[in-house]
């Protein structure tokens, strides 16, 4: 079997190495980088996705959080409110009720007093009575005649006059 | 995790792609047996000529290096669907690991070596490399290495050559023209004649380096069977035939001529065709080029 020259040109072999060459660069671009770029791509997509996805969950995470942060500090200022208001409410009617007691309790002594006031009128009155039954009695026993009745009364009543009064200074 | 990709089909798949990428390299190492006589001694030669087929101008001869160059296509081709198969955004595996780390690589270089405007260069570069480098690689399993000839290293010289003037023509036969001319208008015959030493010194020194490797090769082996024969052929029987110290010292130069020596080869004339396609295209004037382009378009839109 003959070999050729250790140098020799040929076109037609220069042509086919150009030829294997193109040949060779087109399988690698169509069933190596191709694919492999396709493939580079999706992932990328997909990360882009997953990012996109994460930054959404994220804001909406952090508006949830701030609804929630809201209503948190709603309701404590509302309880706050309603502690207050329950404060208040009760404050108000321990003094209704310490009022009223009050009142009751002047009512009471007021009428215990105008109680007192008016036994002691009717005492007075009975015992006025009484000294005038005696003193008439006295008087008629002293005089054993029938005084007139009209000065009588006049004379007693003076002297019942005088007689409360000393009574009363003397009080 | 789910997955096809464990299933019994994807496995019987993967295995029949490493087997059709291992074929070619089998069928070239039978060829190679059937086809190459006993060697007498030592014998520098090109290409062995399988058959010539007549054409016009200059017979093709099909030889070592054409089925060889094939050879090394069909096992790339089953290669990429290889590493291809099964590709997932989601559960890469380690075998997609090495494709993104490569791709990754080769596209980081050309735009590190030719810029953002050349990017789509990844893929003519990554199969200059492989090419080369798998070609000059066949010599560890005993083929004939394609970069050894002259002819296909040229070819792929040629190509660049086109490759380079396409892009200096971008702006233009006139500027093409005066760009020989620069810095000096005297200097005109050396920019021609370095224009055209481009390809040839790409070509002649790709081939030579790995045509030296192999001779190198041989002259080495063949001097080291002299010199057993010298030191102990006077040992008895088949002591004094075997030739002791080719054991081990070839294996050393092979390290070196056919891995080193080829990827670098490989790894050269990649940067080599990047820097001379990117360093030819005038990119200033053709962005200005460009810009003046769209502006006369939106000027006769306006009108």
């Amino acid at each position: 079997m003959q070999s050729s020259e250790v140098i020799s040109v040929n076109i037609w072999q220069i042509i086919i190495s150009i030829l294997n060459l193109l040949i060779l660069f087109l399988i690698l671009k169509k069933f190596l980088y191709k694919p492999v770029e396709a493939m580079l791509q999706k992932r990328q997509s997909l990360i882009d996705k997953d990012l996109e996805s994460a930054k959404e969950a994220n804001a909406e995470a952090q508006s949830k959080k701030k609804i929630y942060e809201d209503k948190l500090s709603a309701a404590d200022s509302e309880a706050e409110d309603i502690l207050n208001e329950a404060r208040r409410r009760a404050e108000r009617k321990s003094d209704k009720i310490v009022a009223s007691a009050k009142e009751r309790a002047d009512d009471i002594v007021s009428q215990a007093k105008s109680d007192a006031e008016l036994e002691k009128k009717r005492a007075q009155s009975e015992i006025k009575h009484e000294i005038t039954e005696v003193s008439t009695l006295l008087s008629e026993k002293i005089l054993e005649r029938e005084i007139n009745k009209e000065d009588h009364r006049k004379l007693i009543d003076s002297f019942i006059e005088n007689l409360g009064d000393d009574y009363d200074g003397n009080e | 995790m789910n997955d096809k990709r464990y299933s019994a089909r994807f496995r019987a798949v993967d295995a029949l792609l490493i087997v059709l990428m291992i074929l070619p390299i089998l069928f070239g190492i039978a060829l190679y047996i059937l086809f190459t006589p006993e060697s007498q001694g030592i014998e520098i030669a090109g290409a062995r000529i399988y058959f010539t087929i007549p054409m016009p101008l200059q017979p093709l001869p099909i030889t070592e290096s054409q089925v060889n160059s094939w050879i090394v296509i069909v096992s790339v081709f089953f290669l990429c669907l290889y590493l291809t198969h099964g590709l997932s955004a989601t559960h890469p595996t380690k075998r997609q690991h090495l494709v993104e780390w490569g791709i990754e690589q080769t596209q980081h270089l050309v735009s590190d070596n030719m810029g953002e405007f050349f990017k789509d260069f990844a893929p003519f570069v990554a199969s200059i490399m492989m090419l080369s480098a798998l070609s000059s690689l066949l010599t560890l399993v005993g083929l004939y290495p394609p970069t050894s000839d002259l002819n296909v290293v040229g070819g792929w010289a040629l190509l660049v050559f086109v490759l380079i003037t396409y892009y200096k023509f971008k702006c233009g036969p006139i500027h093409y023209l005066r760009s020989y001319t620069e810095p000096v208008a005297f200097l005109t015959p050396l920019n021609v004649i370095s224009e055209f030493a481009t390809p040839v010194s790409m070509a002649f020194r790709h081939y030579g380096n790995i045509l030296s490797g192999s001779v190198i090769s041989v002259l080495v082996a063949a001097a080291l069977q002299g010199l057993s024969a010298m030191i102990f052929g006077r040992l008895p029987g088949f002591l004094g035939q075997f030739p002791f110290l080719q054991i081990g010292i070839p294996a050393v130069l092979s390290v070196y001529f056919d891995i080193f020596s080829g990827l670098l080869q490989a790894f050269i004339f990649a940067m080599l065709t990047m820097l001379y396609v990117a360093s030819g295209f005038p990119e200033e004037d053709y962005r200005e080029k460009l810009k003046r382009k769209a502006a006369a378009k939106a000027g006769t839109q306006s009108v």
